[in-house]
């Protein structure tokens, strides 16, 4: 048996002519001519399926007509050629044997014995060569890498940590105007930048403004108030500002519910208390947001008192509280 | 009651004496826009943008309350961004630009929205909305005074108010159970005890922006209602409803941008009436009349829908094709 | 004497041989590359004829459709984040800034004509693809076809659906929209927490601070050149092994662990298959001319600091999505530095658990029973209830992260409260593929139990005798259950399908080249 094993299959028999009826091919090979009629007609309609498709393309007829027209006469196409395959060619069961992959013992032995031995050669007369060849070539991988790695990008130094907010920086909306008293009504909400990040003419804001600088600023009733000890004077008129960027993953919080004075997170829904200085209280986000300690400066537009005591948004490694 | 003259006075009044009033109101207004230091009596200056709220509450209009009353959600809009307003006696009637005017009902009004305020909202708001019970306990439904023209015309003509279930986190849109002239019956009652802004808005939105619109929906809007509209739940029980809903009129969605129900934020000064109404208008103009290039929306709820599609009918369909081409035992 | 042309003709047919041009063809060929002994090999290659295994051949060709359509979008697509100002056919994007990738893939959409069918069609076909390469996978792990010989084969299927996943993941973030974006500022997020070299690698790949201006250009040649390389490979090294060690098959009459039965390469399968080919590439079309996905243009282009509410990844990464939601914000901090466990452990540890368990499977089912043979033969699922209740349990596990990625939307459905909600799912994804697993496993080991189940039981005829005795009788099989099941024989040298004489007379061979036996099923 072995022998037949390595063999690929071979016909061993010639085998007289098989005829529609033949039990290797369908049942519905009985009657060919009706099964060949209806994938012909199959095809047909496929064909005019593509005439359609080229038809409505030149003369750009409506979306549904143009993916339905190529969409149908594939399918058309595809069922016709597989109903082909399926009642009208030869089914099986065919055999196909398995030869079996291994080989011998002596072959396997054979195998071995010349990679053993003729490693040895490299091995066991050459220990040096081979060891500063493995060294070299491992430098090299190494190496190879530092291009492919570091050359990507800019250590990040600091990038994480910093952002634009200054002491005086104004806030403004997005499109450049800036915050005053009575930009918000106690239950109000709008999304501020500092002020050099935004250009009122064109409304375009710069990349940082808009991924780091982000700040949401609310307005509470009853005037002033600490959401932690030593932030007194932090929310001048019930105005209080928090990094808009999510301390979970980063996301900008936008939704704000002033009757629960709640903003939440819309990406995983943590849940921050405004009036507690943004404290998760329910959901993944780790850490309050940052708060903007803001003032009124000498022209009454609201500016920040200085940057964030912090880091904005999610965790890292170097990040400090 | 069926009888024809009831049915024609009330006719009479939705159909006539309600706009025909506004009308003359705007009218005014507008007229008062073009004639500056007109002769009708208080109307002020309108050129100055950066008006304080301080001025609102001169003797030129009256008292009107800008920072809210006692108790319950104080309301304001922007009146100080208006470009003119325009009272008579005291009293503050509309204010408003070319792109959003606001106006308060007319003083008709008054007595029809004190019967019906009676039947309908004093239960639990007490009978003069002030959100006391006649034995000084506190009633279920807040405080109205000085909640303005605008809230309770949204609240009222939005169906959530009568609330159909006191108990409920949030009044949910429903069938209206008062028709919009009593809605504003009830704001001009309810204003008359605290006059408050905003007003009645009453917007035109031809020629508004629906990019500047867009824009400024996904910034403020998109974070609760969704980007394309559809609404969401939000913390404890509470909702951003929908507002692809064609039942969502642009006066409701001016109405809730400027007066913030429930838990929405309340825009007054951080959006102008040209960015309200150019937010109503991709509202109302694109997000209600949604134009999907594509096919069906799939109920525009995003990958979660497109991936069950992909794979009950992408992979299901064609493994139900592999089921037919191959052998089943 | 002169020769008619006929004549010439004729003799040049005759010197052709009796195979004519084709003859002629094989003849060149084999002089050349030595195809005649190989070919015929390759042509009775015999392909098990089940359902089940032409699953891998959805994910082959959604993967053809994929190359094709993204040929195309390849040819418009600006991989820039460089502003523009919007000027095209959409209306409310008008004056608006926005990005050229967004820019280009919105004209795309509008102004390239067949464009938005072809965007569509991809992006169908790539959620297609991800799907039936689970689907596959699947099949593969309940029949055990991953046992030696096959280990490396399984461990090449798991590469390509990872990268699968993650070539979904880029491409769909090209178009720069403001969901996608978002998708990104979180893969960024998830990056930097991880320890030590989480600031670096972040830094690095996006050449700076997020969002940068370098991430388009370098996922677009990501997704163009590396990925559909490295995919292509391992796709021909999966491929190429499979012809190398030939089909498994089920157990059945006929099929033993040296044999492969099925029908032969040429020319059935390779009709079914290339007809299947076009079904493939239909369904991805009508997919994309009659439902809707991915309308970036609703979106606006991305601003890091928009959000929308309601936003989901695409369905391979949901189950990423709600392992993020339900986690507990357990994050550590101290001495100088943070662990932020409440994004490392469901979003870095947790796949990186699921994909090592997935990689080494064959390793661990191999150390626990102990089999070291090799095995052509599939298990039926019901015979390996632990394999097969293990296999249920993580499907059920995943599929409820998926679930818990929509928690919002279900919140807002059922009318129940959202943080009710999120509760529900912290508590249902570890009840229930305890549930699932237990459950399966017992449904398995009672299927084995039960003799014919799956089969239609046969009917039986009741008879009262006079003195009022009850006999039962077997009834006669449904004439649906009897089936004439061939032995399998090799292919044979020449199969000649002689036409019918007039019509319909069917004509039967003198001699029945093999056995015939009755099958009851």
């Amino acid at each position: 048996m072995s022998d037949a094993d390595h063999q690929p299959s071979r016909t061993r028999v010639p085998m007289p002519m098989a005829a529609m009826s033949d039990p290797h091919m369908s049942d519905a090979a009985q009657q060919p001519a009706r099964v060949e009629m209806i994938i012909a007609i199959v095809f047909v309609l496929a064909l005019g399926c593509f005439v359609l498709f080229g038809i409505a393309y030149t003369q750009n007829w409506d979306y549904w007509t143009l993916g339905g027209s190529i969409g149908a006469g594939l399918f058309l196409l595809g069922f016709g050629l597989t109903a082909w395959g399926k009642y009208l060619m030869p089914q099986g069961p065919f055999v196909e044997e398995r030869h079996t992959l291994r080989g011998t013992q002596e072959e396997r032995d054979a195998m071995s014995a010349a990679l053993v031995e003729r490693t040895a050669v490299v091995v066991k007369r050459r220990k040096m060569l081979g060891g500063l060849f493995a060294a070299g070539a491992g430098i090299f991988g190494i190496v190879a890498l530092f291009p492919l790695i570091r050359s990507l990008g800019p250590l990040p130094a600091n990038s994480l940590e910093v952002t634009d907010w200054r002491r005086g920086t104004v806030l403004v909306d997005s499109t450049g105007r800036r915050v005053r008293r009575d930009t918000l009504v106690p239950g109000g909400l709008i999304t501020v930048y500092p002020e050099h990040t935004v250009d009122p003419r064109t409304g375009f804001i710069t990349e940082d403004g808009q991924a780091v600088d982000q700040t949401v600023l609310l307005r509470l009733p009853g005037g002033p108030f600490t959401t932690m000890p030593g932030r007194e004077t932090w929310t001048p008129e019930g105005y209080v500002a928090y990094s808009k960027l999510c301390t979970h993953l980063g996301c900008p919080v936008g939704l704000y519910e002033q009757e629960l004075e709640l903003l939440v997170c819309p990406c995983h829904q943590s849940m921050f208390k405004v009036r507690d200085g943004a404290v998760p209280t329910f959901g993944p986000a780790p850490r309050p947001l940052p708060q903007l300690p803001l003032m009124f400066n000498d022209d009454g537009d609201l500016a920040a008192q200085g940057p964030y005591d912090q880091a904005v948004g999610p965790g890292f490694w170097e990040r400090t509280t | 009651m069926g009888s024809v003259r009831a049915q024609t006075t009330r006719t009479f009044r939705t159909k006539v004496l309600l706009p025909g009033g506004l009308l003359a109101v705007a009218a005014m207004a507008s007229l008062a826009m073009l004639i500056p230091g007109a002769a009708a009596a208080g109307h002020s200056d309108s050129s100055s943008v950066d008006i304080s709220p301080d001025q609102v509450t001169t003797k030129a209009c009256g008292t009107v309350s800008v920072k809210g009353v006692t108790g319950s959600t104080p309301n304001a809009g922007n009146p100080f961004l208006s470009s003119s307003k325009t009272c008579l006696n005291g009293s503050l009637i509309s204010y408003g630009n070319h792109y959003i005017t606001y106006a308060n009902p007319p003083k008709a009004f008054v007595d029809a929205g004190r019967l019906l305020f009676a039947q309908a909202c004093s239960s639990c708001h007490g009978s003069t909305a002030n959100g006391v019970s006649p034995d000084g306990t506190a009633t279920i439904g807040p405080n109205l005074q000085g909640v303005g023209a605008a809230t309770v015309d949204f609240w009222v003509s939005t169906g959530r108010m009568p609330a159909a279930d006191v108990k409920a986190v949030e009044a949910e849109r429903k069938e209206t159970r008062l028709t919009a002239v009593q809605a504003l019956e009830l704001a001009a009652w309810v204003n008359s005890l605290v006059p408050s802004v905003p007003a009645v808005p009453f917007p035109h939105l031809q020629g508004a922006d629906q990019s500047a619109g867009q824009d400024l929906f996904s910034l403020n809007c998109a974070a609760c209602h969704t980007i394309e509209g559809s609404g969401d739940a939000l913390a404890f029980g509470t909702n951003a409803p929908s507002i692809v809903n064609k039942s969502v009129t642009a006066q409701q969605v001016v109405e809730a941008i400027r007066t913030g129900p429930a838990n929405m934020p309340r825009f007054s000064g951080n959006l102008t009436d040209k960015q309200v109404a150019d937010i109503t208008s991709y509202v109302t103009g694109r997000l209600q009349h949604p134009v999907n290039p594509g096919g069906f929306s799939l109920g525009g709820v995003g990958p979660v829908a497109e991936g069950f599609v992909a794979l009950l009918i992408g992979v299901g369909g064609l493994a139900l094709i592999c089921f037919w081409i191959g052998e089943r035992s | 004497m002169s020769t008619t042309s006929a004549d010439t003709k004729r003799s040049a047919r005759a010197a052709m041989g009796p195979y004519g041009h084709v003859g002629k063809l094989v003849d060149e060929l084999d002089d050349r590359f030595g195809v005649a002994k190989g070919g015929r090999v390759l042509l009775d290659k015999i392909f098990p004829d089940h359902w089940s295994f032409m699953l891998g051949e959805i994910a082959l060709y959604s993967f053809v459709v994929l190359l094709a359509t993204g040929v195309f979008l390849s040819l418009y697509f600006v991989p820039s984040t460089d502003q523009v100002v919007y000027h095209g056919a959409y209306r409310p994007l008008q004056g608006q800034w926005v990005s050229q990738a967004y820019n280009s893939t919105v004209h795309i959409s509008f102004d390239v004509r067949g464009g938005l069918l072809v965007r569509q069609m991809h992006h169908w076909a790539a959620d297609i693809f991800t799907g039936s390469i689970v689907v596959h996978m699947g099949r593969i792990f309940l029949t055990g076809a991953f046992r030696k010989p096959r280990e490396l084969n399984w461990t090449i299927g798991i590469l390509m659906l990872i990268l699968a996943i993650f070539e979904g993941f880029i491409g769909y973030s090209l178009p720069d929209d403001l969901i996608s974006g978002t998708g990104l500022r979180i893969g960024y997020s998830i990056a930097e927490s991880i320890p030590f070299v989480g600031s670096y690698l972040v830094s690095f790949l996006w050449g700076g601070r997020f969002p940068g201006d370098i991430i388009i250009p370098r996922f677009f040649i990501i997704h163009v050149l590396i990925i559909p390389l490295v995919l292509l490979g391992l796709i021909a090294a999966h491929l190429g092994l499979l012809v190398r060690q030939k089909h498994t098959q089920f157990a059945g009459e006929g099929r033993t662990e040296h044999n492969v039965v099925g029908s032969p390469m040429f020319p059935t399968f390779a009709a079914k298959t290339t007809g299947f080919l076009f079904m493939v590439t239909a369904v991805s079309a009508l997919l994309g001319a009659f439902a809707q996905i991915n309308p970036i243009w609703q979106f606006g282009s991305y601003d890091a600091s928009k959000i929308s509410y309601a936003v989901q990844p695409d369905w391979y990464m949901g189950w990423l999505d709600g392992a993020l939601r339900i986690m507990p914000s357990w994050e550590f901090a101290g001495w100088g530095h943070t662990i932020p466990f409440e994004v490392l452990l469901p979003a870095v540890v947790f796949p990186g658990l699921i994909f090592t368990i997935a990689l080494l499977w064959p390793a661990i089912e191999q150390r626990y029973t102990g089999d070291n043979e090799i095995h052509h033969l599939l298990d039926r699922p019901r015979n390996r209830p632990k394999r097969t209740a293990a296999g249920v349990a993580m499907f059920a596990l995943l599929f409820t992260l998926f679930a818990a990625s929509s928690t919002d939307v279900m919140a807002n459905f059922f009318h129940v409260s959202l943080n009710a909600t999120l509760w529900f799912f912290r508590v249902a994804v570890i009840v229930v593929p305890i549930i699932a697993g237990f459950v399966t496993y017992q449904l398995c080991r009672e299927m084995q139990g039960v003799h014919g189940i799956g089969k239609r039981k046969r009917a039986v005829i009741v008879r009262r005798s006079a003195q009022g005795e009850y006999t039962t009788v077997p009834a006669a099989p449904r004439p649906d259950d009897e089936r004439t099941e061939l032995d399998p024989e090799p292919v044979p040298v020449r199969i000649d399908i002689e036409p019918l004489g007039n019509g319909d007379e069917v004509r039967q061979p003198a001699v029945s080249p093999t056995g015939v036996r009755q099958v009851t099923r």
